[in-house]
């Protein structure tokens, strides 16, 4: 789910930069104040590396396969270094496979960066449920929101951007109807997005609690 | 996902090789942009012939560049493979059911154009400039400290953490994952669960690793406040780099307003 080069005009693509340049001043001013900022700065990087192997696992959907592409997670378990991540794991991504590419980069980090951040504020909104439900309970629901959020809306900008830029002579009733039955089709993968993150995120904190306090 | 492959960078003794990074990567990056700002088909093989001659210039080998082209290739032509069929009122050839058009062919050729030039230029790029270096003139441009800090710890643990996967990955097909009855359009949730465990470790691996690596990297004095050098790219740019960046900008100057004055 990545623009590559070529498909949007130099316009979106120098707006998608300005965008990812005001989200990425935005967090690095979250984390710059904090007490020890570069106490983080190793576990947000190797966790990088980690949500970047880790997209390339498949779910067997036979006969075929989804690959995940976990920016609600790393949202939910980063924090407000899931934007700075995300940029950077995009960029591996241009570099290593061609994946995505170079003018499209802060489009691309825009679409997945900022529901990532909005997945982080969902997550962390589960406090505010009180004892309504048990604390497992609602660790495991706020993960599944923030996954399946964080993925159908990056998908939702993805569909709007190829749609309204690609076609020469589309008329408005088709882009609407290939907008809705492409968002359609979206709805599963959404949800199973939001179902491993919900059920990695309770293996992590039955194993390793401190993981989820970013 | 190959992430098993290390630095694209390929040794050669070209001119764009010599090069001064922070030029080479200003100059390039404008001229990506002035190739994405085209719209106008008879512009294309301009374009093209930019990204050729440069890419000749460069002395890398064909076999790089076809290599790394198919993957990303596959997944744009999927994504125009039906445009000169189906968008357009001007209609170039019939045969059956199948209608040739002119606009949706335009757009096609002029995404694909535009697809490969931008590509060739990104190529040249990475083949041309090892990472390292590539990263110390981001850092030279301005990059904040903390997105190239993280960029270098990413990229030093990323192909450790890829074979720690790959192990992992092979330790549960020895123990039978993946090989029961699968049933079609279904997602098996005791796989999905088992997949989420994967994830998970791999994560807390990469935490407990962290943790390691912060505290050597303290007791080597990271994050005392010590003022860092700022990173002298010691080669002043040769004429020859100034020549380079200034034929590739006034290429993607022309351009720009070549699409001024033939847009109707």
């Amino acid at each position: 789910m990545h623009i590559p080069d070529g498909i949007l005009p130099a316009q979106v693509c120098a707006a998608g930069y300005a965008i990812t340049g005001l989200a990425t001043w935005y967090s690095l001013r979250q984390i710059n104040s904090r007490p020890d900022p570069t106490a983080e700065i190793p576990k947000a990087s190797l966790l990088t590396a980690a949500f970047f192997v880790a997209s390339s696992i498949y779910i067997p959907v036979p006969p075929a396969s989804v690959h995940l592409i976990l920016n609600g997670l790393l949202g939910v378990m980063l924090g407000y270094f899931a934007f700075p991540a995300i940029l950077i794991g995009l960029f591996f991504q241009a570099l290593v496979i061609g994946h995505g590419g170079i003018t499209t980069l802060g489009v691309n980090a825009a679409m997945m960066g900022i529901p990532a951040m909005l997945a982080y504020h969902i997550f962390q909104s589960r406090h505010t449920l009180g004892k309504v439900l048990t604390e497992p309970t609602r660790t495991g629901l706020f993960a599944f929101l923030g996954g399946t959020l964080g993925l159908g809306i990056a998908a939702l900008i993805f569909l709007a951007l190829i749609i309204f830029n690609i076609p020469a002579e589309l008329d408005a009733g088709a882009e609407r109807a290939a907008i809705l039955a492409l968002s359609i089709a979206h709805v599963p993968l959404a949800l199973i997005e939001g179902l491993f993150t919900a059920m990695l995120v309770l293996f992590v904190r039955r194993v390793k609690p401190e993981l989820l306090e970013g | 996902m190959g992430v098993a492959s290390h630095d694209t960078y390929l040794h050669r003794e070209s001119v764009i090789h010599r090069w001064s990074p922070r030029l080479k990567l200003v100059s390039l990056l404008v001229l990506m942009f002035a190739f994405a700002t085209v719209r106008q088909p008879i512009l294309i093989p301009w374009m093209l012939g930019l990204a050729v001659g440069l890419y000749l210039l460069s002395g890398l080998p064909l076999a790089f560049l076809g290599q790394r082209l198919s993957y990303p290739g596959l997944f744009v032509l999927a994504l125009v493979v039906l445009l000169p069929l189906t968008v357009g009122d001007t209609v170039l050839g019939q045969w059956g059911w199948l209608t040739l058009r002119q606009e949706g062919l335009e757009a096609t050729l002029l995404i694909v154009g535009r697809f490969l030039s931008i590509l060739t230029l990104g190529f040249i790029l990475l083949g041309t400039t090892p990472f390292l270096t590539l990263l110390q003139a981001m850092r030279s441009l301005g990059l904040p400290t903390i997105l190239a800090d993280m960029t270098l710890l990413s990229y030093r643990y990323l192909f450790e953490i890829a074979a720690m996967l790959a192990t992992m990955q092979q330790a549960m097909g020895l123990r039978g994952f993946g090989q029961g009855r699968q049933r079609w359009l279904r997602v098996n949730s005791q796989a999905l669960q088992q997949l989420a465990m994967l994830a998970g470790n791999l994560l807390i691996r990469s935490y407990e690793q962290s943790e390691r690596v912060y505290k050597a990297m303290r007791l080597r004095g990271y994050g005392y406040g010590v003022k860092r050098p700022k990173p002298s790219l010691a080669d002043q740019p040769s004429p020859l780099s100034w020549g380079l960046a200034g034929g590739v900008l006034a290429a993607a100057v022309g351009l720009v307003v070549a699409e001024g004055l033939l847009r109707p």
